[in-house]
């Protein structure tokens, strides 16, 4: 009998051991790749932007943005309004991004020439405002458009990661793959390596620093190193805040030439 | 000493031949394994220099770089490249040379590849020309009127008339096989050659590329003829075959050897380094004329002397001059090593390694060759032959002595005009002007200048104290008034800089109306389209043109030719420009390998200019120094002086220009100048000494030493007129320059010599006799 509860017991264990393992190995690229593309990230989001862009030579442009984003359902807005430098203070620029195939809809204002532009946003593998990230990279891919398979695990700064990598379903993808560092139990990538289509590093997007802003967690600063063509792109965040009440009004035309005063 | 080595070598003479043999298949192995050649012109240049630096950090900032052009162009069809067949061929061809791995990625700008700025229903856009390769009518026609209403791209990528296009790549920053690319280049596009097209091959890097080969292949081709030439003319002098083959080795080994050396250090064979060869021939055959023609004199004289006895005293009597003649001429071109340029250093360097290897061949391998083989069997009949030679040299030592005041006159009347013709001299770096009319990269060439901008570049750079300033539309519309004046040039075909895309920009944000294409009014509207074109064209595009401060702005230039005078002048009327508009306060800089190659032949003329100087100078003290007489020194300089002015001067006359090759031909004035000096005073001073009158040393100076000088110089310039028969128009110029050099040396020597000394009668000749005397 006591055999019998021992032996049982035992069973019991290495089911339990086997279960357990099998229920984290069962966790895969896909499903990890999902918690980071449903990561909750508030409905809407107002922030200012500092974005630094540093060339080979090591010259600098700053630019700073202050940004609001609104996700209505189908459609997720966004409009930026230049701060600095002072030679394109008030320049705006408005983004549509559409759940369905819809390309992106996106208007400028130059308030120098005082009118509103509509600019084709044909491609999302073009980089935005001369920066390292492309569209893609900024947030408009989606699941689907890789497949994911988790290649391994490892730490980034003491956290523990899986390393996930991406093979875009696309022959034409700007990259033959990519590799995310995804934090674990956070579901938030840390850092993401892009291979060229020739199958070489192209580019690294390290996160320096992230926040918990109204228990979201926010990458407050990155940056995106094409080593390539030793050009680098830090993106600043700060007065990060989400869920607040943005007017839906404000994603118009007439917003964009009034300016953020 | 001379005695020993001699005794050494006699005794174990074919142990000293087979080493040498050794040695020399070593070198020939090294050269099999090491050498390469060097295709890459940048590659030439001191990389230290200030300009070259600047040049080279303009390059890295604006991604400029050299580019291969190919040129599709359609005659026969009435639409020109307007039609499916044509399109699809420069489609093609485009991502094809996308795909070479020595194209930087992304750098390959046509038809199908390029941005086209317009405007649309949305705005502004900025997208290929094409998404899909326009097949039927309607698709075609459209994108004939988006070309012809763009700038950018009318006139640049497709010719005006609309019968041709370009598909221009640029190449990576890094080592790349010239000709092999063009050769690569050339098969991607043979599949689609035939048919209506006519397809053209050019650019930078398939000039230099095809340049750094042709040298070395056409001097392959005619240095064996050459030497045939030199062997057939020895034969003739020397009477025999014996004497001749020794006499050729002796050029041929020191070649080897010289050649094996920069093959051992692993040194690159440039273009000037195939000039090694042909100093070598010319400096090489003149030690083994005077040992054997003096050997052929003796065993004239006295036919039954021991083999042995006749060897040693022709190296006794002889090697003293051998060695004089041969360590000045070294050290003559040791004098390069001042140049700034590498493969000048490298050239004056192992041709001094060559002319000592051809003095230590001619003292140890030719009498242990003949050791060997036996001394020269000569027919003793041609006494007819020797009397008609006798009599000519006897002829000239009495007209030289009579005529000596005519003589003196003669050669500065000379000197005066050759001195002129000299100041008419252009230097001229053009690479293009070295080929034959009828090359096909010179039709290439043709083709694209007469059709589009051009196919050298030349890169103006404004550089500002602080940042931001050109975003300022003052100076960016001083800038599009330089450019449009510059463009009024006929030799220069379209400018290139941010004013034309922010031209084009605020055309197309105002409904695309004419009265728009302008630099806008404000900065702020400057700064809002440059931020616009970020994001919606390709940011790299401006990066080529305007720095990350708006500090430093590049103007693409176009121009039609690379001739180092037109360049200069264009230079000249942008600093005047910029010198009298707001433009006064910046830098005024230039980059791109049209103007670091200007530059570089400059610096390759002043150094050949001082090593010129400072060889002359060297000439006149070793002179001195070897005759202890200034007056010596001055003798022997005077003809190396008239036969280096007299060379610049026809070169001037005859509209030469000077260029890397022919520069260097005053080294053959001096090498050789040197050598007959010393030859033809040791013996003037030999018989100055023992007593003879003026008349008789003369005399005999002339018949004896002034006979071998006279075949040496025969004997080379024949060869070298081989070289006028080339293909390649720069070693046709070689090859007269060259034998004109000998000839005036020759006659310099045989006559300025002899009558200056008739006329001074200097103390180092015959001051002895007249001690004598008293």
């Amino acid at each position: 009998m006591r055999n019998k509860i021992i032996f049982t017991g035992v069973i019991l264990l290495v089911l339990i051991t086997a279960f357990g393992t099998a229920l984290a190995a069962d966790l895969s690229g896909e499903e990890i790749m999902k918690k980071v593309y449903n990561r909750e990230t508030g409905d809407s989001r107002t922030a200012n932007l500092k974005m630094i862009l540093v060339n080979k030579q090591g010259s600098k442009r700053i630019r700073e943005i202050k940004q609001f984003e609104k996700d209505f359902g189908e459609v997720d807005k966004k409009i930026m309004f230049f701060i600095s430098p002072a030679d394109v203070r008030n320049t705006s620029f408005m983004n549509w991004s559409y759940d369905s195939e819809q390309s992106d809809d996106q208007w400028i204002f130059l308030p120098a020439l005082n009118k509103v532009k509509r600019i084709s946003s044909e491609n999302k593998s073009d980089y935005f405002m001369g920066s390292d990230f492309t569209y893609d990279d900024l947030g408009d891919r989606t699941l689907a458009e890789d497949e994911h398979k988790l290649i391994g695990e490892d730490t980034i700064h003491d956290k523990e990661v899986y390393v996930v990598e991406n093979i875009p379903v696309a022959e034409d993808d700007l990259y033959s793959r990519t590799v995310t560092y995804v934090w674990k139990d956070k579901w938030i990538g840390l850092k993401k390596e892009f291979y060229d289509r020739e199958g070489e590093l192209l580019k690294v997007l390290t996160v320096n620093e992230v926040k918990e802003i109204s228990g979201i967690l926010t990458i407050v600063d990155s940056e995106m190193h094409n080593l390539q063509n030793e050009h680098r792109t830090i993106l600043k965040n700060s007065e990060v805040e989400y869920n607040t009440s943005i007017d839906a009004n404000l994603f118009s035309e007439r917003m964009m030439k009034r300016g953020i005063q | 000493m001379i005695n020993r080595i001699t005794d050494l070598v006699l005794k174990f003479p074919k142990t000293v031949l087979i080493i040498i043999l050794i040695i020399t298949a070593f070198f020939t192995f090294q050269i099999y394994e090491n050498a390469r050649l060097e295709t890459n012109l940048d590659k030439y240049k001191p990389a230290d220099h200030p300009k070259f630096v600047a040049s080279e950090e303009y390059e890295d900032l604006f991604g400029i770089s050299d580019s291969i052009i190919v040129a599709v162009a359609n005659n026969s069809s009435e639409n020109g490249i307007y039609n499916p067949e044509t399109l699809k061929k420069i489609d093609k061809i485009s991502r094809a040379l996308e795909k070479l791995p020595e194209v930087a990625r992304g750098d390959v700008k046509s038809l199908a590849t390029v941005d086209n700025i317009k405007s649309s229903d949305f705005g502004l856009e900025v997208d290929p020309l094409y998404q899909k390769l326009p097949e039927n009518e309607a698709e075609i026609l459209q994108l004939k009127k988006e070309v012809e209403t763009n700038k950018m791209i009318n006139g640049r990528i497709v010719s005006k008339t609309g019968n041709s296009a370009l598909i221009m790549a640029e190449l990576k920053d890094e080592e790349i096989d010239r000709l092999k690319l063009y050769q690569k280049v050339k098969e991607i596009v043979e599949p689609y050659r035939g048919g209506s097209e006519n397809i053209y091959i050019a650019g930078q890097p398939v000039v230099e590329g095809t340049l750094a080969h042709l040298m070395p292949q056409d001097m392959k081709k005619m240095i064996p003829i050459v030497i045939f030439v030199i062997i057939l003319v020895l034969f003739l002098t020397l009477h025999s075959f014996k004497s001749t083959l020794l006499t050729v080795l002796v050029v041929l080994f020191s070649t080897i050897w010289a050649f094996g050396l920069m093959s051992y250090f692993e040194i690159p064979v440039y273009a000037v380094s195939t000039m090694i060869p042909v100093m070598l021939i010319a400096l090489g055959v003149a030690d083994g004329i005077h040992l054997l023609s003096h050997l052929n004199q003796e065993i004239k004289a006295q036919p039954d002397r021991d083999k042995l006895d006749l060897i040693k005293e022709m190296q006794q009597k002889l090697w003293k001059p051998v060695v004089m003649t041969s360590v000045t001429t070294a050290a003559g071109f040791l004098s390069l090593l001042t140049s700034d340029v590498l493969p000048i250093r490298y050239f004056g360097l192992f041709t001094a390694a060559g002319v000592m290897s051809a003095m230590f061949f001619s003292l140890i391998m030719i009498p242990a060759g003949l050791k060997v083989i036996g001394l020269p069997v000569l027919k003793l009949k041609n006494d007819k032959n020797k009397k008609a030679d006798q009599k000519f040299f006897h002829g000239l030592s009495k007209f030289v002595r009579e005529k000596r005041k005519v003589i003196v006159v003669l050669t500065i009347i000379i000197t005066v005009m050759a001195v002129y013709g000299a100041s008419k001299i252009w230097i001229d770096s053009s690479m293009l002007n070295k080929f034959s009319e009828d090359e096909e990269i010179v039709k290439a060439d043709h083709f694209i200048n007469n059709n589009f901008g051009g196919t050298t570049q030349l890169n103006l750079i404004f550089k500002a104290e602080e940042n931001g300033v050109f975003k300022d539309p003052k100076y960016l519309k001083d800038i599009w008034k330089l450019q449009n004046q510059l463009e009024k040039r006929d030799l220069i075909g379209t400018t290139y800089s941010l004013n034309d895309y922010l031209r084009r920009i605020n055309k197309v944000m105002n409904e695309n109306q004419e009265e728009f294409n302008q630099i806008p009014d404000s900065r702020e509207l400057v700064a809002q389209y440059l931020l616009l074109y970020s994001m919606s064209g390709d940011p790299e595009d401006l990066d080529r043109l305007i720095d990350y401060d708006y500090r430093q702005l590049h103007v693409q230039i176009s121009l039609k030719t690379d001739r180092s005078q037109e360049i200069k002048s264009i230079i000249a009327e942008i600093e005047d420009f910029a010198a009298h508009t707001s433009l006064d306060k910046f830098e005024v800089d230039f980059a791109g390998s049209a103007y670091t190659n200007m530059i570089f032949t400059g610096l390759i003329l002043d150094g050949q200019i001082l090593s010129l100087a400072i060889s002359l100078i060297g000439v006149f003290f070793l002179l001195s120094l070897l005759f202890k007489s200034f007056t010596a020194g001055l003798i022997g300089v005077l003809p190396i002086a008239v036969t280096a002015a007299v060379n610049f001067g026809l070169m001037g006359g005859l509209g030469v220009s000077l260029n890397t090759t022919t520069a260097l031909i005053s080294s053959i004035a001096v090498g050789m100048g040197i050598d007959y000096a010393i030859h033809l005073l040791s013996r003037y001073q030999y018989y100055g000494i023992r007593g003879f009158s003026k008349v008789e040393a003369a005399d005999k100076a002339i018949n004896l030493s002034g006979r071998a000088i006279t075949f040496n110089a025969l004997v080379v310039i024949a060869g070298f007129m081989v070289l006028t028969f080339s293909k390649f128009p720069p070693n046709r110029e070689l090859g007269w320059l060259v034998s004109n050099a000998l000839f005036v040396s020759l006659v310099g020597t045989l006559t300025l010599v002899v009558a200056l000394i008739d006329i001074i009668e200097p103390k180092f000749i015959f001051n002895r006799r007249k001690d004598d005397q008293k």
